[in-house]
């Protein structure tokens, strides 16, 4: 649990928001984020996240009956530049025309901050994100990872109450986009700056955030840990986002769900149920004491691990690892023991 | 910074020995959990070719578990052994893999600048540097003239006196020595395909093959020697950039004995 600290509390509530087109990109959405927290917005394309993050910059206003504030303070009237905050897009958006030390230097430059203070502060950020050495360079002549920490220091460099990231590592390539990730989480912990950042990648939410907001479709699914999210998803779309979930449709009956690999004890509701469990939930036994069979499709050699790949337990193929390196041949009849307590209810009859 | 080869890995479907012997999945684990425990930690791994056996999707999610577990960026590029698109379908992540035509491309960020090279011929055992990919060769070269390059590619551009393997060579290697000797920045090209350590001074530059980390083609320098595999020590290559020179070392795969210290604890050497 992240230590409150002086850092700015944002509060959204009751902020929604309808484009002059008509598209309805958010509903009502009610969401504390405490001083120093690292908070992801994560969600598919299209779920409400990057406009939440602009309406907390100040790129956009909520429909009327919104209300934003930073700390006890209603920003919601206030405009981007009187809101003091930093963002780092995507799209770099730096200025090409400029060098390194001019792009981090703008944001003060602007804010008519002292000659020997501002360079001061530009030794300062060009340090801390190791690119000294870079300092006098085009932004043309740099490397898209070289360029994303450029902004990030400039971002940082008017030290802003609040650090707005929109997908910032998403054009790197994937082995760039790894060794950022650890550098921005340290420096947000660093700074102690709260933070909000927008992603589609499940991997990075669960790495930075100290709390996930999961978006779909203009909502919010579900607010947690990473630990929350991942082992208590409150449904089905959740679930399927944040990592490997097996799927099992069947129908229940007086406390027993039956799928075509088996019978599981199941309290839900009688009818047609669709219920998810982890890989990690399952493990292989002898048939006998198996509460699902099915037929091996294929095993993956992990090392210390098998994945295997199972048919015939339900529709969705069942995907387990288990310890150790047994062959298993393809086709072969596989028993596995899940768990009943920590299956999770995806769909019943009842729901649709 | 240091840079970790893995080579002809020959991963087979799960469960399957490859030529019914060597247990190519387990070793490329043993040398993925070797690199992550090396101390200093590789940089970055360089994956140079016949990733699979027979190019086959499964043996590419076979091969991509396996490579997923090191714990630095690895980059691959393909071997005759390989198919681009089965490899493109299971690396789809890997953004610097051009999403059609060869799989070259230049790895920009680290100390040394590091351009893959695609030396296949669909179908064919041989390598080949056709006029294509000299040509951008060419273009990514003189771009940056004077930072300091690797090359990596699958098929070596000499001759090894191991005579079935440098049947399969890579073919126009002249046009690419000639192009290489025009541009100095250029301290050393990494290949594999050969499964030995071998090293040859090249057109003013160091080329040199680095092992397999399961089978060793058999040393065979004899006119018409056998094709044949052994199951010698498994080692990898690591290149050491002290920032002027790129240094090789071999790093041998399991455990051996040591260190043992040479000097006791007055400094005298010991006994």
């Amino acid at each position: 649990m992240i230590q409150e600290t002086n850092a700015t509390k944002i509060r959204l509530v009751n902020c929604s928001k309808t484009f002059e087109d008509g598209t309805h990109a958010l509903n009502p959405i009610n969401l504390e984020i405490k001083g120093g927290e690292t908070v992801v917005l994560l969600g598919p394309s299209g779920c409400g996240k990057t406009t939440t993050l602009r309406m907390i910059a100040g790129l956009e206003s909520p429909d009327a009956g919104g209300q934003i504030f930073f700390g006890d303070e209603d920003v919601t009237q206030k405009p981007i530049e009187q809101r003091n905050v930093g963002m780092v897009f995507q799209s770099y958006a730096l200025f090409p025309n400029m060098s390194v030390r001019q792009n981090i230097a703008y944001g003060m430059k602007i804010r008519k901050t002292p000659k020997n203070k501002l360079d001061h502060r530009v030794d300062e950020m060009l340090n801390m994100m190791r690119i000294d050495e870079l300092q006098h360079r085009m932004i043309d002549q740099l490397s898209g990872g070289q360029r994303q920490r450029v902004a990030l220091a400039r971002a940082i460099a008017t030290r802003p109450r609040v650090l707005l990231l929109d997908e910032p590592l998403t054009a790197l390539d994937a082995f760039l986009r790894e060794n950022l990730r650890v550098e921005i989480d340290q420096l947000l912990r660093q700074l102690g700056i709260t933070a909000v950042y927008v992603t589609h990648d499940q991997g990075e939410a669960m790495a930075l955030g100290d709390r996930i907001v999961v978006m779909d479709h203009g909502d919010v699914a579900q607010v947690g840990t990473p630990r929350d999210i991942y082992f208590k998803p409150c449904n089905a779309f959740v679930a399927d986002f944040i990592g490997t979930v097996n799927r099992l449709s069947g129908l229940v009956a007086d406390g027993w769900l039956t799928v075509t690999g088996g019978t599981l004890s199941f309290a839900g509701k009688n009818g047609k149920a669709e219920v998810l469990f982890r890989p990690e939930e399952a493990r292989v036994c002898p048939i006998s004491e198996a509460n699902l069979v099915g037929n091996v499709e294929t095993s993956y050699f992990l090392g210390d691990r098998t994945k295997i790949l199972i048919k015939n337990i339900s529709d969705d193929l069942i995907i387990i690892e288990t310890s150790g390196r047994e062959q298993y041949e393809k086709g072969e009849s596989i028993g596995i023991f899940v768990q009943s307590e920590n299956l999770i209810l995806a769909h019943s009859q009842g729901d649709n | 910074m240091l840079i970790a080869q893995i080579t002809d890995t020959h991963i087979k479907s799960p469960g399957r020995l490859s030529y019914g012997k060597v247990d190519t999945c387990l070793y490329l684990w043993q040398c993925v959990n070797h690199i992550n425990a090396l101390l200093p930690r590789p940089d970055v791994v360089l994956v140079t070719g016949d990733i699979t056996d027979f190019g086959r999707q499964e043996e590419y999610v076979q091969a991509g578990l396996l490579f997923e577990q090191l714990a630095m960026p690895y980059f691959l590029i393909p071997g005759n052994h390989d198919l681009s698109d089965e490899m493109r379908v299971e690396f789809n992540d890997h953004s610097y893999m051009p999403s059609h035509g060869f799989i070259q491309y230049v790895i920009e960020d680290f100390p040394i600048r590091m351009i893959g090279l695609d030396t296949t011929v669909s179908g064919q055992p041989y390598g080949l540097m056709c006029k294509e990919r000299l040509n951008w060769l060419e273009k990514q070269l003189m771009s940056q003239p004077n930072k300091p390059t690797l090359l990596f590619m699958h098929h070596p551009p000499f001759k090894t006196g191991i005579e079935h393997m440098d049947v399969q060579n890579c073919r126009n290697a002249d046009a690419l020595g000639r192009l290489v000797e025009h541009h100095p920045q250029i301290k050393y090209v990494l290949c594999g395909h050969v499964h030995r350590q071998i090293e040859i001074a090249w057109h003013g530059t160091l080329c040199a093959i680095g092992p397999s980390p399961a089978h060793a083609v058999a040393l065979d320098l004899s006119p018409k020697g056998d094709s044949a595999f052994r199951l010698e020590p498994r080692a990898i290559k690591l290149l050491y950039w002290n920032g002027t020179d790129l240094i090789g070392h071999l790093s041998f795969i399991g455990g051996y004995e040591g260190p043992y210290p040479f000097f006791d604890n007055d400094g005298l050497l010991i006994e």
